[in-house]
C-alpha cells in the first residue's frame, strides 16, 4: 500500500505544488484583525461560557438571598403593617421559640438517624451485590427504583401502608403480635420511626448505588495478597475494604446528610408536622411560620440562623470531600 | 510555505519554565526536526507555534508576520497530532475537507482537494468509512492528509509515529520523506527518536531543558558534538564516555585512563588539545569507531588494545561487544563471527581520529 | 470476600452460608421495597367498597380504573401532569444547556479556578427554604408567581449545579486533542465546542439532562409554594389528598402511579451513568 501511494505522488505532487503557489496567496492574507467580533468572542470564550450560567444564579439566588436580609432585619408581617426597622427583633423572635429550637432538634435527630441506617443498610446490599449472579441485572433494577420517585409520593405511599385502621401494616402487625392501638404516624415514638422508615425506602439505594461502585473499584489483587497471607475475614474488611472506600464513603455520607437537614416533602405529606407541631422539621417550621402564619420577616431571619448552620456542615463537609479529588 | 522565525521566545507550562529563550531561524521548504528527551520542551515549542499555547514572552514570525496574537485558526498551519485526533463522529472524507469547509470554499473545491490527497496517500477507497474502523496507519495518513489538504504555511507533526508498530514506524517514515520531497512545505516534526530526527532532517535541533543544545544537519551534530549530550544523544548504540586524564610524555599528547592504559592520541590533534595537558577529560568514543584489530602496524590515531571480552549481543549483521576500559565497561562493534564466547581475549583496535574529548567541567567537546 | 482454610468448605456451591445470607437480606430488602409500590397499585384498582376492610383486601375481585380518571379529571392530574411535563423539559433544556457550556469551560479553562466551580457546587446544598420566601416576593413584584416561567427560571437555577458538574466531570476526561486539532484546522473555540466537542459529549448530555428531568419533576417545595391555581405541578396536587378519609385513596395512588412511571422508566435508562449523576461526577460509576 505504502509503494502505491508513494509512487502516485511524483504527478499528483507537482500539480498540487503548483495549487498551493497560486492559492497560498490568496488564502494567507485574511487574518488577524479581520472578524473583530470572532477573534473578541474566542479571547473572552471562557468567560462567556460561563455568563449566562452566572447571571441566572445571582439573578435568583445572591439577589434574593441580599434581599432576604433586608427582610430579617424589618417589620414583614402581614398581619402587621410596615415595614419598619426592628433590629434583631425576629431573630429573637426564632431563637426564643420552642417550636423553632424543637424542630432543630428533630431535623438533626431525624437526618442523623436515616443517614446511619442507610448507610449501614446500603453497605449490606453493595457488599451483597459485588458477586455477579443470575438475576442480579433485574434486582438492580428494582433497587434504584425508590431513587426517582417524588418524595411526595414516598411519603404519600407510605402513609397509605402505615395507615390505622385499615392499613395492611397495622393488619400484618395485629396478626403476628395482637392487636394493638397504637396510631403509627402519630404516636410517641412510632411518628419518627415512620418518617425515618420513609426516607430510609428512598434513600437506602442512593447509599447502595456509590458504595457498591466504591467496592467494584477495589483492585482484586488486594484481596488476592490478602488471601495468601491468610488474612481474616474481619480483617480484611476492616483493614482493606473499609480504607480503600473511605473516600466514597464521605462523599455517600456528605450528600445525603446535607439533603437530610433539608426534609420537608416526607413531614408534610406524612404527618404535617403533628401532632401538634413534634415533627416539625426546621425546613416545616420556617415553611409554616412565612406562609401559614406569615411572620415573613422572622420566618427569614430563621431561615438565615439555618443557611448558617447549613454552611458551616457544607464547609466541613464539602471541603473535605472535594480535597482528594482536588489532588 | 513560509520561514519560520522564533526569537527569545519563553513559555511556562504547569508551573515548569518549558521553553527558556528558544531562538530558531528556519528557511522555506525546510525539514526541521526538534528532538530531545522527554520534559525537554520540544512538545510545548511546537503546540506554541500552532498557537494553542501563548507564548510569555519572545515572538514568533510565520511567512514575515508576527504570530503570537493570532489564533491558530488563522495562522495557516496545519497539524499531525501524536494520537492522529481524528473527528470519530465523522467519516474520513468529512475529517479531511473539515478545514476546508472552514475556510468557505466551494464544495467542488473541497472535493477535488480531497481527492487529491486521498490519492496521494494511497486512502482514496477509506473516504466513506469512520476513524474507527482503520488500522493505525491508516488513520495516520488520514492525519497526514487533512494537513496537506490545507495548502499550509506550515505543517507541525508531534510525535506522528510513535503510536506504530516498528514496521509500520520505518514505512511510515519513508512515506513522510518522500512527501517532503515532493511538496517542498516548511516542516516542523518532533520526535524523542534519535533515528527519526537522523534520517528525516534537513536540520536537527535538538533540545534540552527548554533550550537548544544544538542545531544543524544531521551529520553536522553526529560527526561534529558541540556538548557531551549531544555526542550521547545520536548515535545507536551510544557513544561511550570514559573518564581519562591529559598527559604529555616525549612531545606527544595522549590519554591516562583510570586503569592504568596509556592511549595516543593522533599527531596533529595537538594545538586543538595542548591546554588540557594535566585535566581530567572524559573522551567519547563511538561503538562502530572500535573494531577487532588487524595484524600489523596500527595507522596514526588508532590504538591497540588487549582485553577480554564480558558480553556479546549479537543482531545479526553486526555484534556488540562489551570489554572493561579504563574503570568502565565500553561497547564496541566487531564482525559477528570476531568473537566466540564471554571471556576470550580479544584484540581491539580504536579510531581515536573519530573521537572527542570533553571538558568534564563545561561538559562542552574540545 | 474469601479468608483461610475454613473459606474453602463455605465456597462451595449455591447452598454456602454467603450466599444463604446474600439470599436471606436481599430477599427482605426486596420485599421491603416492593411491598409500597404493590399497595399502591392494588390501591389504585380497587373499588372504593374494598377500602375499608379489615383484613384488607389484598387484590381487588373487581379492578377498575375509574380512579385514574378521577386523578386527571376531578382533582386535575391531567393540568398538573401537563404543567409538570412543560416546565421539566424546559427547565431541563436551559438547565442542560448552561450547565454544558459552564462545564466545558471549567473543564478546558480551569475558569475562576476552584472558587468559582466550589461556589457553583455549593448552590446543590442550599436550603430552598432560605431562598423561597424572597424569590416569592421578587415573583410576586415580576407577576411571575403561579407562572410556568416562575418555575422554569427556578428550577433551571437550582439544577445547574447538577447539569454544571456532571458535564465538568464528563469534559474533564474527554481529551482536548481533537478540539486542538479543530482550532488548528480553522475553527475558533466556539467551531471546536459546536462542531466537535458537543456532538462527541451527547451520551454524558443526555445523562445530564435525564437527571435534570427527574430533579424537576420530582419537586415540590418550590412548586408548593410558587405556584396555585394555573401553574401547579404533579406532586402538588397531592396536598390536596391531605386530611380526606377512605374515599380518596383511590386517586391519591393512582396519581401516584402515574407520577412514578415516568420518572422510573428514564432512570432506568440512565442506569449506566447512576453513579455519576448521584455524586454530580465526583465519582465515575
Amino acid at each position: 500500500m505504502a509503494g502505491a501511494g508513494a509512487s502516485a505522488i511524483s504527478g499528483r505532487a507537482a500539480v498540487m505544488a503548483r495549487n498551493a503557489t497560486m492559492n497560498g496567496a490568496g488564502v494567507a492574507r485574511r487574518r488577524v484583525r479581520a472578524r473583530t467580533w470572532s477573534a473578541w468572542s474566542d479571547r473572552h470564550f471562557k468567560w462567556l461560557l460561563v455568563a449566562p450560567a452566572v447571571i441566572l444564579i445571582l439573578a435568583l439566588t445572591v439577589y434574593p438571598l441580599v434581599y432576604s436580609v433586608w427582610v430579617a432585619f424589618v417589620n414583614f408581617d402581614f398581619q402587621i403593617p410596615g415595614h419598619d426597622f426592628v433590629g434583631l427583633q425576629n431573630f429573637e423572635h426564632v431563637v426564643e421559640d420552642p417550636v423553632a429550637r424543637w424542630s432543630l432538634l428533630t431535623t438533626a435527630f431525624l437526618s442523623v438517624s436515616s443517614v446511619v441506617i442507610e448507610f449501614l443498610l446500603g453497605l449490606g446490599l453493595a457488599m451483597a451485590m459485588t458477586k455477579i449472579f443470575t438475576g442480579r441485572g433485574v434486582i438492580m433494577l428494582i433497587l434504584i427504583v425508590p431513587l426517582f420517585v417524588s418524595p411526595v409520593v414516598v411519603g404519600q405511599i407510605w402513609s397509605l401502608l402505615l395507615q390505622k385502621p385499615y392499613g395492611p401494616f397495622d393488619y400484618l402487625v395485629g396478626q403476628l403480635f395482637g392487636p394493638t392501638d397504637v396510631s403509627w404516624l402519630t404516636g410517641n415514638p412510632w411518628k419518627y420511626v415512620s418518617l425515618i422508615v420513609g426516607d430510609v425506602w428512598q434513600w437506602t439505594p442512593f447509599m447502595f448505588v456509590i458504595l457498591l461502585a466504591g467496592l467494584t473499584s477495589v483492585s482484586p489483587e488486594l484481596y488476592e495478597a490478602a488471601e495468601l497471607d491468610g488474612v481474616s475475614r474481619w480483617q480484611i474488611f476492616w483493614n482493606i475494604t473499609l480504607p480503600q472506600i473511605a473516600p466514597l464513603i464521605l462523599i455517600a455520607i456528605t450528600f445525603r446528610l446535607l439533603d437530610a437537614v433539608k426534609l420537608f416533602d416526607i413531614i408534610f405529606i406524612m404527618t404535617g408536622g403533628g401532632p401538634g407541631t413534634s415533627t416539625y422539621t426546621t425546613s416545616f417550621y420556617l415553611y409554616q411560620t412565612g406562609f401559614q402564619h406569615f411572620h415573613l420577616g422572622q420566618a427569614t431571619a430563621g431561615s438565615w440562623i439555618f443557611l448558617i448552620l447549613t454552611a458551616v456542615l457544607i464547609m466541613f463537609l464539602v471541603r473535605r470531600m472535594l480535597r482528594p479529588e482536588r489532588a | 510555505m513560509a520561514q519560520l522565525k522564533i526569537a527569545g521566545l519563553h513559555k511556562h507550562f504547569r508551573g515548569v519554565h518549558a521553553v527558556r529563550g528558544v531562538d530558531l531561524d528556519i528557511p522555506d521548504g525546510e525539514f526541521t526536526v526538534l528532538v530531545g528527551p522527554s520534559g525537554c520542551g520540544k512538545t510545548t515549542l511546537l503546540r506554541t507555534i500552532a498557537g494553542l499555547e501563548e507564548a510569555d514572552d519572545g515572538t514568533i514570525e510565520i511567512g514575515g508576520e508576527v504570530m503570537n496574537d493570532v489564533r491558530p485558526a488563522d495562522r495557516d498551519v496545519a497539524m499531525v497530532f501524536q494520537n492522529y485526533a481524528l473527528y470519530p463522529h465523522m467519516k474520513v472524507y468529512k475529517n479531511i475537507a473539515f478545514g476546508l469547509m472552514a475556510r468557505k470554499l466551494s464544495q467542488s473545491e473541497i472535493d477535488a482537494r480531497v481527492k487529491r490527497a486521498a490519492a496521494m496517500l494511497g486512502i482514496a477507497d477509506l473516504l466513506e468509512r469512520l476513524p474507527r474502523q482503520l488500522s493505525g496507519g491508516q488513520r495516520q495518513r488520514v492525519a497526514i492528509g487533512r494537513a496537506i489538504v490545507r495548502n499550509p504555511q506550515l505543517f507541525l507533526f508531534d510525535e506522528p509515529l510513535s503510536n506504530l508498530d516498528a514496521q509500520l514506524r520505518d514505512e511510515m517514515r519513508s512515506e513522510i520523506k518522500r512527501l517532503h520531497q515532493e511538496i517542498g512545505a516548511t516542516m516542523i516534526y518532533v520526535t524523542h527518536d534519535q533515528i527519526e530526527a537522523m534520517t528525516l532532517a534537513d536540520r536537527i535541533v535538538l533540545m534540552r531543558d527548554g533550550q537548544i543544545e544544538q542545531q544543524g544537519t544531521p551529520l553536522d551534530l553526529f560527526e561534529r558534538p558541540a556538548t557531551r549530550f549531544v555526542a550521547g544523544f545520536l548515535g545507536s548504540p551510544k557513544m561511550n564516555f570514559i573518564l581519562a586524564t591529559a598527559v604529555e610524555s616525549g612531545g606527544a599528547l595522549g590519554l591516562q585512563l583510570g586503569d592504568g592504559r596509556g592511549l595516543a592520541l593522533p599527531e596533529g590533534s595537538r594545538q586543538r588539545y595542548a591546554g588540557m595537558v594535566g585535566r581530567k577529560v572524559v573522551l567519547g568514543v563511538r561503538p562502530e569507531h572500535m573494531g577487532r584489530a588487524r595484524d600489523g602496524l596500527q595507522a596514526n590515531g588508532h590504538v591497540r588494545l588487549a582485553t577480554v571480552v564480558e558480553l556479546i549481543q549479537p543482531t545479526g549483521s553486526r555484534t556488540y561487544i562489551t570489554f572493561p576500559l579504563g574503570g568502565t565497561s565500553v561497547m564496541a562493534e566487531v564482525q559477528p563471527h570476531d568473537v566466540q564466547k564471554p571471556g576470550d581475549p580479544i584484540d581491539i583496535d580504536l579510531d581515536l581520529n573519530r573521537a572527542v574529548l570533553i571538558d568534564p567541567d563545561t561538559n562542552r567537546v574540545i | 470476600m474469601p479468608s483461610g482454610k475454613r473459606a474453602r468448605r463455605r465456597r462451595q456451591g449455591a447452598l454456602s452460608f454467603d450466599n444463604l445470607v446474600r439470599v436471606v437480606y436481599l430477599g427482605a430488602f426486596l420485599i421491603f421495597l416492593l411491598a409500597p409500590l404493590y399497595w399502591a397499585v392494588i390501591t389504585a384498582i380497587k373499588p372504593v367498597d374494598d377500602y375499608m376492610t379489615i383484613p384488607p383486601v389484598w387484590f381487588p375481585e373487581h379492578p377498575t380504573l375509574v380512579h385514574f380518571t378521577a386523578a386527571m379529571f376531578t382533582y386535575r392530574g391531567l393540568v398538573g401532569l401537563i404543567n409538570s411535563a412543560v416546565v421539566s423539559v424546559a427547565a431541563t433544556a436551559l438547565s442542560v444547556l448552561l450547565g454544558t457550556l459552564m462545564g466545558y469551560s471549567f473543564a478546558r479553562f480551569n475558569t475562576g479556578g476552584q472558587h468559582l466551580s466550589f461556589w457553583v457546587l455549593s448552590q446543590r446544598f442550599l436550603p430552598p427554604v432560605a431562598v423561597v420566601l424572597p424569590v416569592f416576593l421578587l415573583y410576586r413584584n415580576l407577576g411571575l408567581n403561579d407562572t410556568r416561567l416562575g418555575l422554569i427560571l427556578i428550577y433551571t437555577v437550582t439544577s445547574l449545579p447538577l447539569s454544571a458538574w456532571m458535564m465538568f466531570a464528563y469534559f474533564r476526561q474527554m481529551p482536548a486533542e481533537l478540539e486542538e486539532a479543530a482550532l488548528v484546522d480553522g475553527y475558533g473555540r466556539w467551531g471546536a465546542l459546536w462542531k466537535v466537542a458537543l456532538p462527541l459529549a451527547l451520551p454524558g448530555i443526555i445523562a445530564a439532562a435525564v437527571f435534570a428531568f427527574i430533579f424537576c419533576w420530582t419537586e415540590f417545595f418550590f412548586a408548593l409554594i410558587l405556584t396555585s391555581r394555573s401553574a401547579y405541578t404533579l406532586p402538588t396536587i397531592f396536598r390536596g389528598f391531605l386530611g380526606f378519609q377512605a374515599s380518596s385513596y383511590g386517586e391519591a395512588s393512582a396519581l401516584a402511579i402515574v407520577s412514578l412511571v415516568p420518572s422510573i422508566i428514564l432512570g432506568m435508562l440512565v442506569q449506566r451513568h447512576l453513579v455519576r449523576g448521584l455524586t454530580l461526577g465526583a465519582v465515575r460509576g
